[in-house]
């Protein structure tokens, strides 16, 4: 028995245990790489997915609080709309002709970027419709000195919160001489945001999604679109089209947008990672 | 090498390639479920944190709609309401008195969802807007206004839009208004005073919904939320200076026990037996062919569509009394959200 089993392996027995270890060495390891391969195809996948998501939810954060009359340019892949920044209401009026207004905006300028205020509209209460007008900030700031204390002498509540009273001027030149804005009223300061769908500047070889501020330059912020994204409208009805001639913009009542993300595979070889994405938002653009 | 030996090898041999088949399968399962997970995952986060925003958004729309829908009187500053999913905190500003009888407020709606489960919760939308509190939503246009065809003061009673009020009232007595209205004909075998007496609303149904403004179908909800309904209140135990909103869903023939201050509605048909008397105002879907109560205040009727009576006639005082109409229509203040003003903050 002792002999039997301290025996060396025979030469047959170790080839045979030399494939055999082989074997599974390759079988696991061509299913490591393989699981490898399919858990980073998944990683890009996922990404794709997020890339989507997330250019469509930027546009769909500024549409939906888009006001009557928001929408001004539809295209197939452009398309510009206005939004609010802030919305005030006017509880004072000082200077010459009561020219300057005291506006309340809730959280004062800073909770606002002006830099980002393309204009100022003025909203008619009889129908809810918007007055828009294109304006710099820096003209028609007019600073906060007495804001909150005219504002109060008008039944305002201003206690801890002074700093959410600020002055505007030159309305009557923004809009006309007849329209400084009244106690009561609202005024809505605006962004103008443009959104296009065209070749990317950061690779060539897709779309992107851009986002255009009035009076500042588009900023990529969504690569990898493929040639099929673009924007869709309904006016009313069921059927959406790919472009609205300006004179019908003001009947969109909701927008599709369409944004199928592709990104190349890594391997060159591979299929394509896609991801067909689109969604709908209903608008208050139209009465 | 014996029998038992060679089967002992054998059985550690088939043991040990068995082994490493298993660990093998393992090892793959192992990698597909992890690189499986990692996808469903991902997904999962980002619908789920996308579902939160729009639940939070949600929240802040509802929120902002019931404060404006449920402030009666005074306008509170804040109130949280707790939801399903998480809560919405809603707080109130005056930000201007656009005229005597109507303030502007902005109102501002935090939705907030939590969930610890999720990367970046909670998730919080926050939305604005502005209303019109209406101070006085009952507009003081006569002592009666009765959306029928004939009216008449009977013999020996006093229906006057004269301010009885007088030094009771803190402004002191109050310009007079009209004594009563109705669509055809006022005539008054009693004592019809006011200026002037009377008027004449020929327009029927839709002049007396668009002059008096108020939205029945809102007071008259059952969901609607009053002081009081269907039964009177303990008067003993309010506030002397309280005008409570009390609603009668259905028909009211008023005894004394609902002699009483304040805003009565009454969505039917309502009639008084004396020597029942109400102190403020009276809104009512259609009134009595004879109503024999007291009013020191206003009696508005006729908002229903059901107009069984073309003509109706006091045998009790109906008596404009300013300053209980004033603390009635205060009661009756309520938010009024401006057409196209909602937008998100932050």
């Amino acid at each position: 028995m002792r002999a039997s089993t301290n025996r060396g392996f025979t030469l047959v027995e170790t080839l045979i245990a030399l494939v055999l270890s082989s074997l599974v060495i390759i079988l696991v390891s061509t299913t490591f790489l393989v699981q490898n391969q399919y858990q980073a195809s998944q990683v890009i996948r996922a990404g794709v997915h997020d890339n989507a998501r997330s250019a469509t939810d930027l546009v769909v954060s500024e549409l939906r609080s888009s006001m009557r009359d928001g929408v001004i340019l539809a295209g197939n892949r452009t398309l510009t709309v206005r939004s609010p920044v802030a919305l005030a209401t006017v509880c004072g009026r000082s200077g010459f002709l009561g020219t300057v207004v005291d506006l309340h905006i809730d959280g004062g300028l800073a909770g606002i970027e002006t830099g980002e205020i393309a204009g100022a509209a003025l909203h008619d209460s009889s129908d809810g419709d918007w007055w828009y007008e294109r304006v710099d900030w820096s003209f028609i700031d007019g600073g906060s000195v007495g804001s909150a204390a005219r504002c109060a002498n008008n039944g305002a509540d201003t206690v801890d919160a002074t700093a959410h009273f600020h002055a505007a001027r030159r309305f009557f030149l923004v809009f006309d001489f007849t329209s400084t804005p009244d106690v009561g009223d609202l005024v809505m300061l605006f962004r103008e945001t443009r959104f296009t769908i065209r070749p990317s500047d950061l690779d060539t070889s897709s779309l992107a999604l851009f986002r255009e501020p009035y009076g500042k330059p588009a900023v990529e912020f969504a690569s990898g679109i493929d040639t099929t994204a673009h924007f869709q409208y309904r006016l009313g009805g069921t059927s959406y089209q790919d472009t609205v001639v300006t004179a019908s913009v003001g009947a969109i009542d909701a927008v599709r947008i369409v944004l199928n993300a592709r990104r190349r595979s890594e391997s060159g070889t591979g299929q394509d990672v896609t991801f067909g994405w689109a969604t709908n938002r209903h608008l208050r653009n139209a009465p | 090498m014996s029998s038992v030996d060679r089967d002992a090898r054998i059985r550690g041999s088939d043991g040990g390639f068995v082994l490493a088949l298993v660990v093998l399968m393992l090892f793959a399962i192992s990698m597909a479920g992890g690189a499986g997970y990692l996808v469903v995952s991902a997904e999962k986060r980002m619908a789920r944190f996308s579902t939160q925003g729009e639940e939070a958004m949600a929240l802040a729309r509802g929120g902002l709609h019931r404060f404006a829908s449920e402030q009666l009187g005074v306008v509170v500053d804040s109130v949280v309401y707790a939801f399903g999913g998480g809560e919405a905190r809603v707080s109130a500003r005056r930000v201007a008195a656009v005229d005597a009888g109507t303030d502007m407020y902005f109102i501002r709606s935090e939705g907030i969802v939590v969930d610890p489960l999720v990367a970046g919760s909670p998730a919080r939308r926050v939305v604005g807007a502005y209303a019109y509190h209406r101070k006085r939503p009952v507009p003081l246009h006569a002592a009666v206004v009765l959306n029928v065809e004939d009216f008449e003061v009977y013999s020996s009673t006093d229906v006057t839009g004269d301010d009885i009020g007088g030094s009771e009232c803190p402004g002191g007595t109050a310009p007079s208004i009209t004594g009563a209205i109705a669509r055809e004909d006022v005539q008054a075998s009693g004592s019809l005073g006011g200026s002037p007496p009377s008027e004449l609303w020929p327009g029927g149904r839709a002049q007396f919904l668009s002059e008096i403004g108020l939205r029945w179908d809102v007071l008259s909800d059952p969901s609607f939320p009053v002081d009081f309904e269907d039964v009177p209140p303990d008067w003993s135990s309010l506030p002397s200076n309280s005008f409570p909103v009390l609603r009668v869903n259905g028909n009211l023939n008023a005894t004394p026990p609902w002699s009483g201050r304040g805003v009565l509605i009454v969505t039917g048909q309502f009639d008084a037996v004396p020597p029942f008397i109400w102190s403020g105002i009276i809104l009512a879907g259609w009134v009595d062919d004879r109503i024999m109560g007291a009013v020191d205040g206003m009696l508005v009727g006729g908002f229903s569509t059901n107009e069984p009576y073309d003509a109706v006639q006091t045998r009790g005082p109906i008596r404009y009394h300013s300053c209980n109409v004033s603390r009635a229509n205060a009661s009756l203040a309520y938010l009024e959200l401006i057409e196209n003003t909602l937008f998100e903050l932050d």
